[in-house]
C-alpha cells in the first residue's frame, strides 16, 4: 500500500513538473495544481495510523485525524492560489494577446533593450570636461588611422 | 491575550480597509494608523518578552498540547517588530505620493498579518498557513502596477514561489510523519531521536524551501526579474519584509529544529553562502539600473546569512539574526531613496550604501562585524576575506549607482513628496543610530541566539 501511494504521488508530480516546463501558460497552471495534489497525498500518505473514519465514539481502530484536517487547509489554500494564478494570467493575455512563454520572453528583452538605450542619455547629461573629449577623438582618429 | 492583539489589529483593519477604496488618501492612512496600533502592540508585547520571557497561549481555549500554540520569544518578535516597521514606511511612503491600486493598503495589512503570525506561531502547520497569507498577498502585491511588465514578473514570482510553499508543506508532513508532532518545540525534541538519513532529506526540502523565499544563489533566478519590474514600495516590501520569511525560516528551522543537520550540512551551506556573496556583488557591479542592482545586492547580502548560521553556535546564530534585521532595514531604505530626488534623498542612499558596504557610521558595519568575528573565532581566514571582498564589492557597486542616480541624473522620476524624504530620512537616521548605539540590538540578538541553543542536544 506504501509503495502503491508513494508510485502514484512520484507519478503526479513527475507529470507536474513535466508541465511547468512548457511553455504553454495554461499548462505550467496545470502543473501547478497538479503539484498541489501530489503535496496533499503525500500529506495524507504522512497519517501515523491507518483505519476507519474518525468519528468518535468508536471501537475500532482509527486513522489519523490531523493529516486529515491538514490536507483540508492545504485544498483550500492551493485553490485560492490556483484561482488568483488564473486571473493573472488572464490578465497577462489581455495585455500580451498571448499565453506563449516565447512571446512573453521576447516582450521582455524588447524591454530590456529599452531600458539600455536609456542609459546613454544619461551619459550625454554628464558634463564632460575638455581633456575626455580630446581623448576621445584621439582614439577615434587612432582607430581611423588602424583601419586604413 | 496580549500575543493574539497585534494578529487582531490587522486581521479586522485589513478586513475594513479592504472594503474602502484605498486610492482615496483618508483611507490609506488609515491603513497607516492600523498598521502603527499593530507596531505598538507588538513593541508593548517585545518589551513584556524582554522582561518576562517566552510567552506562550493556545489558540481557541484549547488545553496547552492540544490546541494551536501561539509561541512569542525574543527571535520572533525581533523579526515581526522589523517587518511591520520596513511595512509601516513602505505603506506610507506609498500612500505620501499616490496609491495606485484600491487594494494595495488592505493588502499591505494582510500581509503584516501573515509575517507577524508566522513570527508570532509555535506549529509547524500553522507556520505555513501563515507563510501562504503573506504570499499570497504578496502574488497581488508583485502585480501592483499593472502594466505588462509587472504582470510578467508577478507571473514568475507566482509560478516559482509556489513551488518552493509546496515544497515547504511537504517538508512539514514530513517532520510531523517522522517525529509525531507537529509543535515546533516537541518536534526539536524529537528530532534528535530520529534516524540520520529521513532527518537529513526533511531538513534538505525545508533549507530549499527558504532557500527559494530568500533568493539565495542557485535558487535566486526569479528574484532580478521580480524586482526590475515593480514599483519601489513593493521591492522595499518584497525585500525588506517578505524575505524576512526566508531568514527567520532558515534561523528558526536550522537552529532550533535541524541543529545537527545543520551541522552536518555546514560545508555546503558556507559554499552556497560565499558564492551567493561573490556572484550578487559581480552581477550587481555589471547592471545599470537601480533596481536590478539592488536586486543582485540583495542576493549577495543573504549570503552572509547564511554562512554565519552555518558556522553556528551561540555566536553564528546571533551574527546571522544581526544581519538579517540590519540587512532589512537597508534593502528597505536603498529601494525607496533610489527612486526619489534631491539631496535629502542621496545623504539617505548614501547612508544605506554605507551600511550594506560595511563602513563605520551605519548599522551595517555592526553585522559585518558579527560575522567577522565569528570567522575569527572559527578560525577560518577565507571568511574574513571574504567578508572584505563581499564588502568591498557591495562598495564599487553602491556607489556607481549613487554617481548614476544623484550625480548624472537629476531630473526626479515621480514626484518627491516631503513625506516620502522625510520617511526615508527616518528609515536612515535608525540605521545610523544603530551603529551608533549598536548595545541594545548586539543584547538582543545575543540573547535570541541563546534561546535556540540552549535546548538540550
Amino acid at each position: 500500500m506504501t509503495l502503491l501511494i508513494s508510485l502514484t504521488i512520484a507519478v503526479i508530480f513527475g507529470a507536474a513538473a513535466y508541465l511547468m516546463l512548457k511553455r504553454d501558460l495554461i499548462r505550467v497552471i496545470t502543473g501547478m495544481i497538479l503539484l498541489g495534489n501530489a503535496a496533499n497525498l503525500f500529506i495524507m500518505a504522512a497519517g501515523l495510523r491507518r483505519g476507519r473514519a474518525p468519528i468518535v465514539p468508536s471501537d475500532h481502530d482509527l486513522s489519523d485525524p490531523l493529516v486529515q484536517a491538514m490536507t483540508l487547509t492545504a485544498i483550500v489554500i492551493s485553490f485560492g492560489v490556483a484561482t488568483l494564478v488564473l486571473s493573472v494570467v488572464y490578465r497577462v493575455y489581455d495585455s500580451h494577446h498571448s499565453v506563449d512563454l516565447r512571446r512573453l520572453s521576447s516582450a521582455e528583452a524588447a524591454q530590456a533593450k529599452i531600458d539600455d538605450q536609456l542609459l546613454p542619455t544619461e551619459r550625454s547629461a554628464r558634463v564632460e570636461t575638455a581633456e575626455e573629449t580630446e581623448s576621445e577623438l584621439e582614439e577615434e582618429s587612432m582607430l581611423e588611422g588602424t583601419r586604413r | 491575550m496580549m500575543i493574539a492583539l497585534p494578529l487582531a489589529i490587522l486581521w479586522f483593519g485589513g478586513l475594513i480597509v479592504a472594503l474602502l477604496d484605498g486610492t482615496r488618501k483618508p483611507v490609506g492612512y488609515l491603513a497607516v494608523i492600523v498598521l502603527g496600533g499593530a507596531l505598538a502592540a507588538t513593541t508593548v508585547l517585545g518589551i513584556d518578552v524582554h522582561r518576562n520571557g517566552t510567552q506562550e497561549m493556545a489558540i481557541g481555549g484549547w488545553e496547552p498540547g492540544v490546541g494551536i500554540a501561539l509561541r512569542v520569544d525574543l527571535l520572533g518578535i525581533a523579526f515581526a517588530v522589523v517587518s511591520l516597521v520596513v511595512l509601516l514606511t513602505a505603506l506610507w511612503f506609498e500612500v505620501s505620493r499616490d496609491v495606485k491600486a484600491r487594494i494595495f493598503p488592505a493588502l499591505v495589512l494582510f500581509m503584516g498579518l501573515g509575517l507577524t503570525g508566522l513570527f508570532f506561531t509555535g506549529d509547524a502547520f500553522n507556520f505555513y498557513v501563515f507563510f501562504e497569507i503573506s504570499m499570497v498577498a504578496a502574488y497581488v502585491m508583485a502585480s501592483y502596477g499593472e502594466t505588462p511588465r509587472q504582470l510578467r514578473a508577478a507571473l514568475i514570482f507566482i509560478v516559482v514561489n509556489l513551488l518552493g510553499s509546496v515544497l515547504f508543506l511537504v517538508g512539514i508532513a514530513a517532520i510531523y510523519h517522522n517525529t509525531g508532532w507537529l509543535d515546533m518545540e516537541r518536534v526539536a525534541t524529537q528530532m534528535p531521536l530520529l534516524h540520520e538519513n529521513p532527518a537529513i532529506l526533511t531538513a534538505t526540502i525545508v533549507f530549499v524551501a527558504f532557500s527559494i523565499k530568500l533568493g539565495l544563489f542557485p535558487f535566486h533566478f526569479w528574484l532580478p526579474a521580480v524586482y526590475t519590474g515593480t514599483r519601489p514600495a513593493v521591492a522595499a516590501i518584497l525585500s525588506g519584509a517578505l524575505a524576512n520569511i526566508g531568514s527567520y525560516g532558515l534561523i528558526r528551522f536550522g537552529g532550533d529544529i535541524f541543529p545537527r543537520e545543520l551541522q552536518a550540512g555546514a560545508g555546503v551551506l558556507i559554499f552556497l553562502g560565499a558564492t551567493s556573496i561573490i556572484y550578487g556583488g559581480i552581477q550587481a557591479i555589471a547592471r545599470h539600473t537601480p533596481n536590478e542592482v539592488l536586486a543582485y545586492s540583495a542576493i549577495g547580502q543573504v549570503g552572509y546569512i547564511l554562512v554565519a548560521l552555518s558556522i553556528g553556535g551561540e555566536a553564528g546564530y546571533a551574527a546571522a539574526i544581526l544581519y538579517a534585521v540590519i540587512n532589512a532595514l537597508n534593502k528597505s531604505l536603498l529601494f525607496l531613496a533610489a527612486s526619489l530626488r534631491g539631496w535629502l534623498a542621496g545623504a539617505a542612499f548614501a547612508v544605506g550604501a554605507f551600511s550594506v558596504a560595511g563602513v563605520p557610521p551605519a548599522g551595517g558595519f555592526f553585522g559585518k562585524m558579527a560575522v567577522f568575528q565569528v570567522g575569527l573565532d572559527d578560525r577560518r581566514p577565507w571568511i574574513v576575506a571574504l567578508v572584505f571582498s563581499g564588502g568591498a564589492l557591495s562598495f564599487v557597486y553602491m556607489f556607481q549607482l549613487y554617481r548614476a542616480r544623484f550625480w548624472i541624473n537629476e531630473e526626479a522620476d515621480e514626484a518627491t513628496t516631503r513625506g516620502a524624504l522625510g520617511l526615508v530620512v527616518v528609515i536612515a537616521l535608525a540605521i545610523v543610530a544603530i551603529g551608533v548605539f549598536p548595545e541594545p540590538l548586539l543584547a538582543l540578538s545575543q540573547q535570541a541566539s541563546a534561546l535556540l541553543s540552549e535546548r538540550p542536544p
